[in-house]
């Protein structure tokens, strides 16, 4: 029943959102029933779409679990673009730096580089806010400007090759290319992205949860953050569990370089990021802080954004923007759910939950 | 119990949803007897009143006969079905790309040099699409370059600014401080200095990142820094960055019914932005490019590998119109139509700093 109920308004803002869209697009002189059917059939045919979809959520796994880490102990970390970012460009830099070594000893070295760069940038608010009690939101947002400038200026100055006026690095060796799904899937087009990143990113999720709700620590840091003078009580240093969340958390958005450089692009490319950390914010909000929910949520926003091109492209009046009016609705009916909350309780079909 | 009920109603309609969208395999129904094109833009989107929106314009005076404000474009309709895509992030790029080649598209247009690679990677994966890539430059044999001598056009700007300035310092105002840009630069030098051996030029570059071409502020900036060392015409190549020129000379005022200072504006005609204060804009014609190539491919006569448009073919060119001919003397016209006479037929070589 709880996680039925956990589901069921998240559920509800999704159909509302759509519904919403859905008059506006009639507004703006389009079929809705063409559009969306426009949207889920290119999210949805195989194996393209699919694919296309599944390469799209990985990075939003990655960031929605970030934030849930930190929100679960009580912090808002909105740096995940910064941390990103520079997770990206460690594990590009490995790449890099040590191109000719054997696939067997690069990969892991590019894996360690992403999750360090991404838990060091993690961790430096986090220390703030133990030690100095600083804001934990004013200095991950401020932390990301000062990554994608930092990384803007060693891409060009430092990792460009010469002449080159693309804003990308020189690319990683040949060893730290990680495999494609279509690999081993038959039917799965190589050219799709898609990677072992992904399988990397659900293997993180059962991390994720068992972390949280299997092990001591992990019911420290939920401590922490459902009452921290009630945890600090009980004798769980508060300052600790803020560090080891915030660096858990920026480890789980640097990871975000994996996909991006070693399955993707095979180097390092400025501004690659479509506000992944940002929308991780909603992921997480969305899937409930619950690493089930994240892939959910993950997965929906991964549709809305495969389906934006058809979308802008093959209909005749309605552009990429309203799938990004849809995205908003939605996080907008989620943030808002005690207004689908009051009516339900009211009439008796369910009881008043306590959270 | 209730409540299970409302659970299951969603769940019907969300299945409902998803069943709408698979069974949509045909999408938009496009005519498929007739040509298709797709366009897909660089990040600025359509209506950035420059580079993109010259592409745009093209296009859609290959599918209507018009320009995109409704005027006629003076060229015949081609009778082809036109879709277009903002990626709007560089990650979309290439599924937008494919989004028309796994729909069969004929021609595929990818506006902006910062496409090449992933024009490349899709090219080959889909060798029977014909693409062209503005600005850009690739060897593969289904892929067509559309790129301009840019530098021939800022040599015929550069000749009719050292015929203006009175201070004999003129300013060059670049976006991002790249190949492409210095190819402006370098034409625009050598045209001023075979007017005026002597004249000083003042380059500067508003950043090193994609944000340069964005920034007029900054822009601005570097303009009133130029015009404070004595610069009194500014030939700009910064897109939206170049506004701030504009802003800039406006503000230095008027002597006599004329401008103290001008601005040259580029890739679009930007004449009438500031009229008064704009000498003239070096106009790249991407219109025309795209439009040849729509037309190409609609006549069956395609070609891979570079299309190169000068001074001879119309691809660049000086704007003169109502809002700037009392600027210009009658004879620096003529110089400057001579020069371009002599650089067609190769009497005179500008100099291409993409070459080097």
């Amino acid at each position: 029943m709880s996680l039925f109920r956990e589901l069921i308004f998240p559920l509800i803002a999704v159909v509302a959102a759509f519904f919403v869209g859905g008059i506006l697009i009639l507004v703006i002189g389009d079929n809705p029933l063409q559009a969306y059917g426009l949207l889920f059939g290119s999210a949805f045919s195989w194996p393209v779409g699919i694919g296309y979809t599944l390469f799209y959520a990985t990075p939003l796994i990655f960031t929605g679990l970030a934030v849930l880490v930190a929100f679960r102990c009580g912090l808002l970390n909105i740096g995940a673009e910064g941390q990103l970012y520079i997770g990206a460009f460690a594990t590009a830099w490995v790449g890099i730096t040590f191109a000719g070594l054997s696939p067997w000893l690069l990969i892991p070295m590019c894996f360690i580089a992403a999750i360090l760069g991404g838990g060091m940038w993690g961790a430096i608010p986090g220390v703030l806010k133990a030690r100095f009690g600083s804001h934990e939101v004013i200095n991950t947002i401020m932390l990301n400007f000062i990554a994608v400038a930092l990384l803007s200026y060693f891409t060009q100055y430092h990792y460009k090759s010469p002449g080159d006026p693309i804003m990308q690095t020189v690319p990683i060796g040949e060893g730290a290319h990680i495999a494609r799904l279509g690999g081993f899937i038959p039917g799965l087009p190589e050219f799709i992205p898609l990677n072992l990143a992904f399988v990397l990113a659900l293997i993180c999720c059962g991390l994720v949860y068992i972390f949280l709700w299997r092990t001591k620590w992990g019911y420290e840091l939920r401590a922490t953050g459902t009452n921290p003078s009630a945890a600090e009580y009980g004798g769980i240093s508060v300052r600790k569990q803020i560090i080891v969340a915030m660096t858990i958390s920026g480890a789980l958005a640097g990871m975000v370089g994996i996909n991006e450089v070693l399955g993707y692009r095979y180097r390092y490319y400025d501004g690659f990021s479509d506000n992944y950390g940002f929308t991780g914010i909603a992921v997480a909000l969305l899937g409930r802080n619950h690493p089930v929910g994240v892939i959910i949520s993950a997965l929906l926003f991964a549709i809305l954004q495969r389906g934006g091109i058809p979308v802008d492209a093959f209909t005749e009046h309605v552009t990429k923007d309203i799938v990004q009016v849809l995205q908003g609705t939605i996080i907008l009916f989620v943030a808002a759910e005690a207004f689908f909350r009051g009516p339900f309780a009211k009439f008796g079909l369910l009881k008043r939950s306590k959270v | 119990m209730k409540s299970y009920l409302v659970f299951v109603l969603l769940l019907v309609c969300l299945f409902a949803l998803f069943v709408s969208g698979c069974n949509r395999e045909d999408y938009g129904a496009d005519d498929k007897s007739k040509i298709r094109v797709g366009i897909v833009f660089d990040i600025g989107g359509k209506d950035d009143r420059s580079f993109n929106a010259a592409a745009w314009a093209g296009a859609r005076c290959a599918e209507t006969g018009k320009w995109p404000d409704g005027k006629s474009c003076d060229k015949p309709a081609l009778g082809i079905v036109l879709r277009d895509i903002e990626p709007g992030n560089p990650t979309s790029i290439e599924p937008a790309m494919r989004a028309f080649a796994e729909r069969g598209y004929d021609l595929i247009v990818g506006v902006g040099f910062a496409q090449t690679p992933i024009i490349e990677l899709v090219a080959r994966d889909y060798p029977n699409i014909r693409f062209a890539i503005v600005d850009g430059v690739s060897s593969l044999p289904n892929v067509a370059s559309l790129v301009f001598k840019e530098h021939e056009g800022s040599y015929l700007v550069g000749m009719l600014a050292a015929r203006t300035t009175r201070t004999g310092t003129i300013g060059f105002l670049g976006g991002m401080d790249i190949g492409l840009i210095h190819r402006f630069k370098e034409g625009y030098e050598e045209g001023a200095r075979a007017v005026n051996p002597n004249i000083r030029v003042i380059p500067n570059y508003v950043g090193v990142t994609d944000a340069a071409w964005n920034n007029p502020g900054k822009g601005k900036e570097i303009a009133l820094a130029q015009i404070s060392k004595g610069a009194d015409v500014i030939f700009t190549a910064a897109g939206n960055s170049g506004l701030g020129a504009f802003d800039a000379v406006e503000q230095q005022g008027m002597l006599n019914g004329r401008a103290t200072h001008f601005v040259i504006g580029v890739d679009s005609n930007q004449n009438m932005v500031k009229p008064g204060f704009v000498l003239t804009s070096m106009v790249k014609r991407v219109d025309n490019a795209v439009y040849e190539i729509i037309k190409d491919v609609v006549n069956g006569q395609f070609k891979a590998g570079f299309h190169v448009y000068g001074l001879d073919k119309d691809g660049i060119a000086y704007a003169m119109d109502e809002n700037n001919k009392e600027l210009i003397p009658e004879e620096a016209i003529k110089q400057a139509e001579e020069a371009r006479k002599k650089i067609i037929s190769g009497e005179i070589k500008v100099s291409d700093a993409m070459m080097k």
